[in-house]
C-alpha cells in the first residue's frame, strides 16, 4: 500500500505560481527527499501534504485515503518543523503529551507513549525541563520525540536539521536514518542540503522553480541525473558544465563553448532529433585526473588557478581556453597555481533540449 | 553584571523620581494631617498623623460608593476591551489579508481624536441608546477609546510568536480557536497584563466623559465623585487627598503585583515590534 500519493499539485499564491502539476508517491515505509535550493517549492509541497496550505489543484493521497477535506489534525501525519516550534510554557513531558491529549487518548497511554519515546530518542532525564533549557541538539529530539509519540502513518520533516552545526548535524543524520529504519514509517524529508538528501533518501525527488526535475534512487540521480539542473545541484563541487552548440560526426558528437573544442565518442542513431543545435556537456570534477590513463579519455590542455587541499583529496580549478574546469583529485598533486597541466576527462554526460542523452560507456 | 552608576546620572534618576512623585508624596502627607495643619501658613510639613480625613472621606463623602463604581466600569472596561481586542489582534497579525497596515493605521489614527471632538456625537448616541447615567453607557465610550491601543499592543505581541508554533498546534490536533487560547494566549501573557493594566488604568482615572455621561451622584465613578467633593465655599483638601489616596491604591498594588510581566510586556513591544 502506498504510504503517500501525490497527484498533479499545482500551487498558485495571487497570480504566482509555486507549484507545477507534481505527482509524487513514496511507498510504504519509504524515505523520499524533496531537494531543491531555496524558493523551489519544496516546503510549500510539505504544507500542502500536511494540510497547512491548500493545493490549487490536485489530490493527496494518506494511506489509501483522499485527504484533501481534511485538516492537519485528522490527516495522521506529524511534522517536524524547521525551528523545531516547542511549546515553550510546556515542559518536554507536556509537549510530548499535547498532541495524544488532544486526541482524548487515556492518561495511562499516554504516560506509556512518552517513556517509549523518551527511551528511542534518550531524553527521558530532560522531561521536566522547559523547551528554553535545553540545547539546539536536545529540542531537536525532542520535536522527533513530539512527532514519534503519536505514532502517525507518515512524518513530515522541513529542514529539521538546518539549525544545528556541522557535527551534530552528521550525527542527527545517523541517528534520523537509524529511527527510520526502527519504526518502518512513511517519511517525506525537505531539505536543500544534498549531502542529507543522498545519505537518507531511499528516494529524492529534486525540484526547481517549482517542478520536480527528476525522481530516483541517490546513486541514479548522481550518475544519471536526467537533466543540466539536477546535474550541476548534486555533488561537491558541482559537475563542469558545457553550453554550446554540437555537430554530430560519424562516430563522435563534437560540442563548442567558446574556444573549447570537446570531442566525446557518441554514436548517431541514439539520437533523436538534429544533427546540429545548442547542448550541454558535464562532467564530474572526480572524473578530470591528471596522470595518464588508458584509453578513451578526452585530453585537455589547461592552466592551473588554484588548488584547495581538503586533507583527503584536493580540488583543483583550471582555465581551459578561457572556460572553467573543477577536478577533484589526489592532494598528491605535483603541479601548482600558475603551471599548465594536461587533464584527462572520461564519463561525460550529455544534455540536449534539456533532456539526458545517454551516451556509450567508455 | 551591573556597574555603579555614575553619580551625575544616579542624581537625575532621583531629581525624576522625586518631581513626579512628588505631587502624590504632597497629597499622603496632607491626607493625614487635621484641618488645622491643611490650612497652616507657612505650611507644615510634617502630619500629626489624623485620619479624620479618611473617615470624613469613606463615610460623609460615600467614597466607597464611588469606588464600587468605578470597579464596575474599569472592570467590565478592561474584559470587554480584552475579549474583543484579543481575536481581532489575532486576525491582524496572522491572516492574509488585504489592507492590513490601513487597518492598523487607522486605529491608530482614531486613537489620537482628542476627546472633546466625539464628546457631542457619543452624549447624543448615547441619549438616544438609553445609556446616559448607565454605567454601560460610560462602558461604552471606553471600550472603544482604549480598543485602538490595545489592539495595536497584542497585533505586535501575536506577531512576534512564531507560526510555526500554531502549525505545530494545528497538527497536534487544536482548531485554530484552541490553538489560539491554549498555545499563544499562555505565550502572549505579557501583553495581554500589558494591555489589560493600561485600559485598566485609562478607565479608573477617565474624568471627562464620567463627568459628561453621569450627571446621577448614585452611579458617578471616584474622579468625577472626588472632584464634586467641594462644596459652595470651602475647597476640602484633606478629604480630596485621602479620598486621592485611596483612589490611587488599587493601581498601585495591581501594577506591582504584575510589574515584571508588564515591564517584559513593554520593552517586548518598543524593541521588536
Amino acid at each position: 500500500m502506498a504510504g503517500l500519493v501525490l497527484r498533479h499539485i499545482e500551487k498558485t499564491f495571487g497570480r504566482t505560481r509555486v507549484l507545477h502539476d507534481v505527482s509524487l508517491e513514496a511507498g510504504d515505509g519509504e524515505f523520499v527527499v524533496l531537494l531543491g535550493p531555496s524558493g523551489c517549492g519544496k516546503s510549500t509541497l510539505l504544507r500542502i501534504i500536511a494540510g497547512l496550505e491548500p493545493q490549487t489543484r490536485g489530490s493527496v493521497n494518506i494511506g489509501g485515503r483522499c485527504v484533501d477535506a481534511l485538516p492537519p489534525s485528522d490527516r495522521d501525519i506529524a511534522m517536524v518543523f524547521q525551528h523545531y516550534a516547542l511549546y515553550p510554557h510546556l515542559t518536554v513531558r507536556e509537549n510530548l503529551a499535547f498532541g495524544l491529549k488532544m486526541r482524548g487518548k487515556p492518561k495511562p497511554i499516554i504516560e506509556e507513549r512518552i517513556v517509549e519515546t523518551a527511551a528511542l530518542l534518550e531524553i527521558h532525564d530532560l522531561l521536566d525541563r522547559k523547551p528554553k533549557e535545553l540545547s539546539g541538539g536536545q529540542q531537536q529530539r525532542v520535536a522527533m520525540g513530539r512527532a514519534i509519540v503519536r505514532k502517525p502513518q507518515l512524518f513530515l520533516f522541513d529542514e529539521p536539521l538546518s539549525n544545528l552545526d556541522a557535527r551534530l548535524r552528521a550525527s542527527m543524520r545517523v541517528e534520523l536514518k537509524k529511527l527510520h529504519r526502527r519504526l518502518g514509517t512513511s517519511m517525506v524529508y525537505v531539505t536543500h542540503d544534498q549531502a542529507e538528501a543522498m545519505t537518507l533518501g531511499d528516494t529524492i525527488a529534486v525540484m526547481n522553480h517549482g517542478r520536480i526535475q527528476q525522481i530516483g534512487r541517490p546513486d541514479q540521480i548522481y550518475h544519471e541525473p536526467g537533466n543540466p539542473f539536477v546535474a550541476g545541484f548534486i555533488g561537491n563541487p558541482p559537475m563542469n558544465l558545457f553550453e554550446g552548440s554540437y555537430r554530430l560526426h560519424q562516430r563522435d558528437l563534437e560540442l563548442r563553448a567558446g574556444d573549447l573544442t570537446l570531442r566525446v565518442p557518441f554514436q548517431a542513431h541514439d539520437l533523436v532529433g538534429a544533427d546540429s543545435g545548442t547542448a550541454t556537456l558535464g562532467i564530474r570534477p572526480e572524473d578530470v585526473i591528471f596522470a595518464p590513463p588508458g584509453s578513451g579519455h578526452v585530453a585537455v590542455i589547461g592552466t592551473i588557478d588554484l588548488i584547495e587541499s581538503l586533507g583527503g583529496d584536493a580540488v583543483v580549478y583550471l582555465s581551459v581556453k578561457g572556460q572553467p574546469l573543477v577536478a577533484r583529485t589526489s592532494p598528491a598533486l605535483r603541479q601548482h597555481a600558475g603551471d599548465s597541466v594536461t587533464a584527462y576527462m572520461k564519463n561525460f554526460h550529455l544534455f540536449i533540449n534539456e533532456n539526458r542523452v545517454p551516451l556509450p560507456s567508455s | 553584571m551591573t556597574k555603579p552608576l555614575r553619580p551625575a546620572l544616579l542624581g537625575g534618576i532621583l531629581l525624576a523620581v522625586l518631581g513626579s512623585l512628588c505631587p502624590f508624596l504632597w497629597f499622603v502627607l496632607t491626607s493625614f494631617k487635621s484641618q488645622i495643619q491643611v490650612e497652616a501658613i507657612p505650611p507644615t510639613w510634617w502630619p500629626d498623623g489624623s485620619l479624620g480625613f479618611y473617615t470624613s472621606a469613606l463615610i460623609e463623602h460615600r467614597l466607597l460608593h464611588y469606588i464600587r463604581n468605578s470597579v464596575i466600569v474599569a472592570g467590565a472596561t478592561t474584559v470587554i476591551a480584552l475579549v474583543v481586542a484579543t481575536p481581532a489582534a489575532y486576525a491582524l497579525a496572522r491572516l492574509r489579508m488585504a489592507g492590513k497596515a490601513w487597518i492598523l493605521g487607522g486605529l491608530l489614527c482614531v486613537a489620537m481624536f482628542p476627546h472633546i471632538v466625539i464628546a457631542g456625537p457619543v452624549w447624543q448616541i448615547l441619549e438616544r441608546l438609553g445609556g446616559l447615567n448607565t454605567h454601560w453607557g460610560l462602558v461604552l465610550p471606553y471600550v472603544s477609546l482604549t480598543l485602538p491601543l490595545a489592539v495595536w499592543i497584542l497585533t505586535t505581541f501575536f506577531q512576534e510568536l512564531p507560526f510555526e508554533l500554531e502549525e505545530a498546534a494545528r497538527i497536534d490536533g487544536c482548531t485554530a480557536w484552541q490553538a489560539l487560547y491554549r498555545i499563544l494566549l499562555p505565550l502572549a501573557a505579557p501583553g495581554l497584563f500589558t494591555t489589560a493594566i493600561l485600559t485598566l488604568v485609562f478607565a479608573w482615572n477617565e474624568f471627562f466623559f464620567a463627568l459628561l455621561i453621569l450627571t446621577d451622584p448614585g452611579r458617578q465613578t471616584l474622579p468625577v465623585g472626588i472632584a464634586l467633593f467641594q462644596g459652595e465655599f470651602i475647597m476640602p483638601w484633606g478629604e480630596i487627598a485621602a479620598a486621592s489616596v485611596i483612589a490611587t491604591l488599587p493601581l498601585i498594588v495591581i501594577v506591582l503585583l504584575f510589574q515584571r510581566g508588564i515591564i517584559s510586556g513593554l520593552s517586548a513591544g518598543a524593541v521588536k515590534g
